[in-house]
């Protein structure tokens, strides 16, 4: 097979390929990120390169305009190398820097946030209790008359000091034990971890190690993987990070990723991808807080259904299709090197317990972090992500469902759509006289596109300016040039070409909007059934937990006014925070937890919300700003009307009472 | 024990809209199809005879047999419809300005309609070819035509409510808004439709019909939850006037058009195609049509029979 040579710029990363090979692979290859929304499919147009030399063959060219093709663009998903070749990605097909992802998020409007105080209260069975164990041991040395094997010696250690019956002692470590043993004088510590049916000595280390002993806890996010290190001393974070999941290349949604999955290598790659982002956030974080990676004992992770799946490297293709069955619910202990997570010998790991297919691990920690297994108070927990999970109940009866939101929230499907990252408008308000914006950028750098938080702005805005209409349509009849007709319907130009980072305007178009208002149709949807199933009213509902990577940057009275969360007193609304992730801290840290994490997953009634009739009618009916029953959202009917009062009478709103 | 009948009663109502200039009124109703004994029913359904103005001529024979005289000349065959079938009211659908079709201009249109508007003394309903650009720009030159005619200006559309809405709005002619067979969106259109100033006591509801076999239980069922929200809930949005477009839809039908050559199994086409545009208009009254576009006059006169029958 004849071999070209592709340079990918301004990495400056060269790598060989077939020749023929397609070009957003052989990025993927190089480890160049392109964005690439539609798995490479040839429809969002996102992974737009500019060849600069050789030949590469474009098939699709139906996203580029006749301007861009001069200027060399290809679509880096539909194109093949031909022969050697240079490529630039352009800024906007770049990833972004990291720094949403360390970044303080915005204060809310309104709305409060859980902090630790909260937790305290929220959740009594605190107590630091993890799985794993370190006890030091000083053995007797075996003598004739005391001629037990090193095994049963250490056993007898671990049942006089630690009331430990009937260990077992890993395999791994039988085979360093006579060894180390003898070179440690008998003086060691060993690992013990309590998996709940059975007591396993996973590790054993040369002298004390007690006061090193470290944990991870790890949320597995369709888009976002975030992973924790936890001093088990003092059962502190001492670091955090997070990262893009690096499945996204692969797709954006599940969907897409099960069905990337069903390919040959496919399911391989997909776990070596998710392995690969959480081996490396794990790195950092030892660099950054300075311990060993033998200091750390174990692993908690979350997720949904599909990415604990796909990590663990099980076949997901059933949780698709009709009766959609996933492998299991309930997942074993299992060392962390068995999936290529190697950070030390005898590190185990915990998967948190799935409910169905699609309601997975990370409502189950969430329920757990938020204490609402724990509340008298009548609770729904919605964690607004890809595939909107919620839960719906107290410590008595818990019910559960999952509607499939999409990704316009998190960027995807919308055209200037983009992650939090560098150059991503957050916040949007807009003059309801002049109709003209104002944005802030994360990082406050040129603008490139629009992400979560300030998509759900510029719909709030929109809507309340009457820019757009009740069914999101954009008013063409206004009289200013930030609105036009654009290749597919209306567009609201939010930053001119000559302002943004890309060199084109900013929009947003009604294909755009009609998105978003599908997902916060499905989320509110979702809710108003789960509530039709056991009979109550929103109003029932004593308080409103909002989880999710994009619930931090919410801003609630900009979700009600588009319908997104239900038309209640702010003062029930509180934000979690990532709920998965504190779910598996929790999990870390304490027996009790893993036990509740348990017991929550099977307590949780599921709801399929795909063969509720009624699911259909309230989604149409969530189509609509803030709703085609206005009379449920009274104060965002008040405040429609006095905006279109200012409107009308042209002063500002400050004369307006 | 003597039987007793259950009684629901409600303090909502429907809209009583007035079309034309005269006396005639559509709606009005507290009280479900026909449940005189739960409310008042003040006005009776009423039976609009559909008029083309496109000389059709692809019609099943047995529909255009009683027409043949005046089917060129939608004036003649409106006032025919109005003396000989005694047509509460005219349908008027303006095909000729279909882009798919004859593509007609507008003001030509406009002209048809002004004629018919003025050669009959009962209301007009006038439908564009429910193509939602074109009739944007044909309902413009009608409502300005028909000027002070309370005419009913139609199908409002999602995608043309403006337009439509904005010419009703300025020519005080009154809207009939189409949606597809969905409680919801159609309140919605009538809240977007009253967002830009229509009077909701000035529309119509056209929840879009299905025939007998082709999605008439859809359109039985819309209705009655129509009706329903509107009644028993008292959702101010559904309290509209609906309108059943038989005729068009019953004369689709297969089972309406094949000659018995064809189908000699299915019998006399001349008995089965009538019989077919009276079970789907008499199935829509009862789910709540409060007006039903006919086009067959056998059709139009059994089913007035009908309504006769239910009211007395």
């Amino acid at each position: 097979m004849e071999k070209v040579r592709v340079c990918f710029y301004p990495e400056n990363r060269c790598i060989e390929v077939n020749k023929g090979e397609n070009l957003l692979r052989a990025a993927m290859e190089a480890d160049v990120h392109i964005n690439a929304s539609c798995g490479g499919e040839g429809y969002c147009g996102k992974c737009r390169v500019i060849v600069e030399k050789g030949d590469v063959q474009q098939k699709l060219q139906t996203k580029l305009t006749e301007e861009e093709i001069k200027q060399g663009y290809v679509l880096a998903c539909s194109s093949t190398l031909e022969s050697d070749a240079e490529v630039r990605v352009p800024i906007e097909s770049q990833i972004g820097d990291r720094r949403v992802l360390e970044r303080k998020p915005p204060i809310p409007l309104k709305g409060y946030t859980l902090s630790a105080k909260d937790w305290a209260e929220r959740l009594p069975q605190w107590e630091l209790n993890p799985p794993t164990t370190k006890f030091h041991l000083i053995l007797e040395k075996p003598t004739l008359q005391d001629n037990l094997s090193d095994a049963e010696r250490i056993k007898r250690a671990l049942s006089r000091i630690a009331d430990l019956k009937d260990a077992v002692v890993d395999y791994p470590m039988l085979q360093v034990l006579p060894s180390l043993l003898r070179a440690s004088s008998f003086d060691v510590t060993i690992t013990v971890l309590d998996r709940g049916q059975e007591i396993r000595a996973v590790r054993i280390e040369k002298g004390d190690t007690t006061l090193r002993q470290a944990a991870i806890a790890v949320d597995v996010g369709t888009t976002t993987i975030s992973v924790q290190l936890i001093d088990l001393q003092t059962g502190e974070v001492t670091a955090e990070a997070s990262d893009y999941n690096g499945q996204i290349s692969y797709g954006e949604d599940i969907i897409s990723r099960i069905i990337y999955s069903t390919r040959a290598t496919g399911l391989a790659k997909l776990q070596s991808a998710a392995v690969n982002t959480i081996w490396n956030l794990i790195q950092q974080l030892v660099e950054k807080s300075n311990i060993e990676f033998c200091s750390i004992t174990h692993v908690c992770i979350s997720g949904n259904t599909t990415m604990v799946h796909l990590l663990l490297g099980l076949d997901p293709r059933y949780i698709r299709v009709d009766p959609y069955i996933p492998v299991a619910q309930v997942f074993p202990w299992i060392k962390a090197s068995n999936i290529g997570i190697r950070i030390a010998s005898g590190v185990y790991m915990r998967v948190t317990p799935c409910v169905a297919s699609y309601v997975g691990g990370d409502i189950v920690s969430g329920v757990l972090a938020s204490g609402m297994f724990n509340s008298d108070k009548m609770t729904l927990y919605i964690d607004i992500g890809t595939n909107g999970e919620m839960a719906l109940g107290n410590k008595d009866w818990m019910v559960t469902c999952s509607c499939s939101a999409g990704p316009a929230f998190e960027g995807a499907g919308v055209k200037h759509g983009m992650r939090a990252t560098r150059g991503a408008i957050e916040q949007v308000r807009i003059n309801e006289v002049t109709l003209e914006p104002m944005i802030i950028t994360v990082g406050n750098k040129r603008p490139i596109g629009i992400c979560g938080s300030g998509l759900i702005d510029t719909l709030a805005e929109l809507f309340l300016t009457g820019i757009i209409d009740e069914k999101g349509k954009i008013r063409l009849e206004l009289s200013t040039p930030r609105v036009k007709e654009g290749e597919s319907g209306g567009e609201y130009i939010l930053a001119w070409a000559n302002e943004t980072g890309t060199g084109r305007d900013v929009v947003i178009t009604d294909g755009d909007i009609d998105n978003l208002m599908r997902a916060k149709a499905a989320i509110y949807a979702g809710m108003q059934v789960l509530l039709e199933e056991v009979k109550m009213d929103i109003d029932d509902i004593e308080e409103i937990l909002i989880a999710g990577a994009f619930g931090r940057y919410l801003e609630i009275d900009k979700a009600i006014i588009i319908g997104l969360l239900p038309d209640v007193d702010t003062e029930k609304i509180k934000f979690v925070g990532n709920g998965s992730l504190l779910g598996s801290y929790l999990q870390a840290l304490s027996k009790n937890f893993i036990k509740e994490a348990d017991r929550i997953a099977k307590m949780m009634t599921y709801i399929e919300l795909s063969t509720n009739p009624h699911f259909m009618e309230q989604y149409v009916s969530a189509l609509f700003l803030p709703h085609t029953n206005i009379e449920e959202f009274p104060t965002v009917k008040q405040r429609i009307t006095k905006v279109r009062k200012i409107v009308q009478s042209g002063i500002s709103e400050g004369d307006v009472t | 024990m003597p039987f007793e009948i259950i009684k629901e009663t409600t303090e909502s109502k429907i809209h009583e809209v007035p079309l034309g200039t005269g006396e005639v009124k559509v709606g009005g109703e507290n009280a479900l199809p026909f449940h005189f004994w739960e409310g008042e029913i003040p006005n009776r359904p009423l039976i609009a005879v559909e008029v083309y103005d496109n000389n059709p001529e692809d019609w099943s024979p047995v529909v255009l047999e009683p027409l043949k005289d005046v089917k060129s000349d939608p004036a003649l065959w409106a006032k025919k419809a109005q003396d000989e079938w005694g047509a509460d009211l005219i349908a008027l659908k303006l095909k000729s300005t279909d882009p798919k079709g004859e593509n007609g201009p507008a003001d030509e249109a406009a002209k048809t309609a002004k004629a018919v508007v003025d050669a009959v003394s009962i209301p007009v309903i006038i439908y564009g070819s429910e193509d939602a650009e074109k009739d944007g720009e044909v309902m413009k030159a009608v409502a300005s035509a028909t000027e002070g005619k309370n005419a009913v200006l139609g199908p409002a559309l999602e995608d043309n409510y403006k337009t439509i809405g904005a010419a009703a709005l300025g020519y005080k002619q009154t809207v009939a808004a189409k949606t597809p067979i969905d409680v919801n969106l159609a309140k919605q259109l009538n809240i977007l439709l009253s967002n830009l100033g229509v009077d909701i006591g000035s529309i119509l509801i056209d929840p879009t019909t299905g025939a007998l076999g082709y999605g008439l239980e859809y359109s039985y069922s819309v209705m009655e939850r129509l009706k329903l929200a509107a009644l028993r809930q008292n959702d101010g949005m559904t309290q509209m006037p609906l309108i059943g477009d038989v005729g068009i839809e019953a004369w689709k039908a297969k089972e309406a058009k094949a000659p018995a050559a064809e189908q000699p199994q299915w019998g006399d086409e001349s008995k089965r195609a009538v019989l077919w545009e009276i079970l789907t208009a008499v199935a829509l009254l009862m789910a709540g049509a409060d007006i039903v576009i006919m086009r067959h006059p056998d059709a139009i006169k059994t089913v007035r029979k009908v309504i006769d029958t239910l009211l007395s």
